[in-house]
């Protein structure tokens, strides 16, 4: 690439600054907010030295089962996210590897799923969970964020399966392998990075996720999106809580993408065929 | 004793017929080269023995039972792909390891195979690398080399040296050679090389358009081809074919008269049209005088070191001829040339088939 100006530079790190500050300002208000006193939380111009304080993560912790719906949160996403990846790898599979004229078609169909409004299912989904006994239950969650999570795992891992050269399966076949040795040991793993993507999107979806869990949760599996708009009530809004939690809430999501940051290599066919 | 046999072998890909009804039978031991055009079905033909391929119809056997319907892995076949399709993910010595996990053998059987092919293919010093830190020459071998661990019955080589270099190209090809006296195992082999095949195989098998052409000795295709496709696909620079029809015991191609040679006299009739085949080197340098000389122009002169090859217009047909380089003349000059009719081959304009007996 031709190198550039000092001018272009300029213009260049302007506009990484203006994005940064996009993003991070809110993340600053969140953890700055998390440890401030009540008293000057909203003091106008905002104080920026302070004696930090704990107060609000006790709170949190202490006078709430925030833990567990922390454990909630972790219950749905994590699940859904497993299996997605599962079912979403394995359709994707087949829809990169059976000749069919109709085959687009369906994955067109498995991808319009995601299309439908939330709003718009979100009373059916109550009627056949409340039916099915599944109401208020991590499971319900996981199946729910399921449906919006494979039709993109299937399209994301389709791409990468795309990309796996046949040759290699029918090396394994020749070498002594079956169809799902073959899958598990030779195509997969070099599919790894479209699972680390496919993971990073499941998780954060269904970690962030609020309507269906504010609808189709009560006390036992409400997850932390809801227990934290819960701070907001008639009577008061409770900021340090939910500045404290929303911070908390941010955590897990970094984790595991940095987890998966690690696979997403790019190039791992390489030096297989040609 | 057969290793493979294929008997009257079809291939369908729905309405489109690619392989017609072959029969191949290859012995234990041999080094049988699938030879012909890119489209004529040997790679599918190849495929079809791996496994890879279903049998559309006819029966393919390997050693003494029928394998229609036998998995790729129960056939004790390894195979070297054209783009070698290594394991990106692992070495090479994990390439060679994964080759092997299927046969449950103990470690130090499968240590001792490992270090006995690399030692072979000169990949010891590898082992710890993956494919993406080789060249491809070294590619090349671990391919080979993946084959080889497993010690199977049948090697199937799918145009191996394609993707390598013209000087490497002869290199492996000669490392392919000295695997095979060493090892003596059965090797089906495709390529669209004739040198190739002329150089490795016990017998080459010519197809084109899903058909077999000939099978026979590099020798045989060579000094009797069958066919018109064969005599002008096996030789370089290829055979210089002339239409002709007989009359009054002479050939007629347009301007030019040569006697019928006298192997062929019996096999040809008045009026017959025919196909009169000359190798390059057949065609030789002369002087006015001499008998059947005819005259010809020099159009390019290709100096090729040892000899040199003359684009000639004979009247109105195109040849070309192999020279001593010393004898090479200008572009433009008029020469003349005189076949030895016994290195004259005829094949029936018709059907392409050999008028020789």
């Amino acid at each position: 690439m031709k190198s550039l100006t000092t001018h272009q530079k300029t213009i260049v790190y302007l506009l990484l600054a203006i994005v940064l500050i996009l993003f991070l300002t809110p993340i600053y208000i969140i953890a700055s907010s998390s440890v401030k006193p009540n008293l000057i939380m909203f003091q106008k111009p905002p104080v920026f030295a302070f004696t930090p304080t704990l107060d609000h993560y006790q709170d949190l912790f202490g006078m709430r089962p925030f833990a567990k719906f922390i454990f909630n949160s972790l219950v749905a996403a994590l699940g859904s996210t497993v299996f997605s990846l599962t079912i979403g790898s394995l359709a994707a599979y087949a829809i990169s590897r059976i000749r069919h004229k109709r085959i687009n078609d369906l994955a067109f169909w498995i991808l319009s799923i995601r299309m439908f409004p939330p709003f718009a299912v979100v009373v059916p989904y109550y009627i056949i969970f409340e039916a099915s006994g599944l109401l208020d239950t991590p499971l319900a969650l996981i199946i729910i964020y399921s449906t919006a999570n494979i039709p993109l795992t299937v399209w994301l891992m389709k791409g990468f399966f795309d990309e796996v050269p046949r040759a290699l399966e029918e090396a394994a076949a020749i070498d002594g392998y079956g169809l799902i040795e073959t899958f598990w040991r030779v195509t997969l793993p070099l599919a790894a990075p479209g699972l680390a993507v496919s993971a990073v999107f499941c998780f954060i979806f269904s970690w962030n996720e609020f309507l269906f869990a504010l609808i189709l949760t009560g006390s036992e599996a409400q997850t932390v999106t809801v227990a934290i708009m819960s701070f907001w009530s008639s009577d008061a809004i409770q900021w340090g809580r939910i500045m404290a939690g929303s911070f908390v809430v941010l955590i897990p999501g970094v984790i595991f993408v940095l987890i998966c940051q690690r696979w997403l290599v790019r190039g791992l066919t390489m030096g297989s065929v040609k | 004793m057969s290793a493979i046999t294929l008997k009257n072998v079809f291939k369908r890909y729905g309405a489109v017929q690619v392989v017609h009804g072959i029969n191949i039978d290859i012995n234990q031991g041999e080094f049988v080269v699938l030879l012909g055009p890119s489209g004529c079905g040997k790679t599918t033909t190849l495929r079809m023995v791996a496994g890879l391929e279903d049998v559309s119809d006819g029966e393919i056997s390997i050693g003494d039972g029928v394998v229609n319907d036998v998995a790729p892995k129960n056939r004790g076949v390894a195979m070297v792909f054209q783009d070698y399709a290594l394991y990106p993910h692992m070495t090479v010595r994990q390439n060679m390891e994964f080759a092997l996990r299927p046969m449950k053998l103990g470690a130090d059987e499968v240590e001792r195979r490992i270090r006995e092919t690399a030692d072979i293919l000169g990949l010891s010093e590898f082992l710890g690398r993956k494919p993406a830190q080789l060249s491809g020459g070294q590619r090349q071998r671990v391919a080979m080399g993946r084959a080889m661990v497993r010690t199977p019955k049948v090697f199937l080589f799918d145009e191996p040296l394609s993707n390598l270099d013209a000087k490497l190209r002869t290199q492996v090809r000669w490392e392919i050679n000295k695997l095979h006296q060493k090892l003596g195992t059965t090797v089906l082999y495709v390529t669209h090389d004739q040198v190739e095949a002329m150089t490795l195989a016990d017998k080459i098998v010519i197809m084109r358009e899903g058909h077999v052409e000939q099978v026979g000795t590099p020798e045989e295709v060579y000094t009797h081809p069958e066919t018109a496709f064969v005599a002008t696909f096996i030789g370089t620079p290829a055979m210089n074919m002339i239409e002709a029809h007989v009359s009054k015991g002479r050939l007629i191609a347009n301007e030019l008269t040569l006697a019928v040679p006298e192997h062929f006299a019996n096999q040809v009739d008045e009026g017959q049209n025919v196909m009169i085949g000359i190798r390059p080197i057949g065609l030789h340098l002369t002087d006015a005088g001499e008998e059947d000389a005819m005259k010809a122009q020099v159009e390019v002169t290709e100096y090729l070191g040892n000899e040199a090859l003359l684009n000639l217009h004979v009247g109105s047909h195109e040849m070309v001829a192999e020279v001593p380089a010393a004898k090479r003349v200008a572009t433009g000059t008029n020469v003349y040339v005189r076949v030895n009719t016994h290195d004259m081959h005829m094949f029936d304009s018709k059907t392409g088939k050999t008028l020789a007996k």
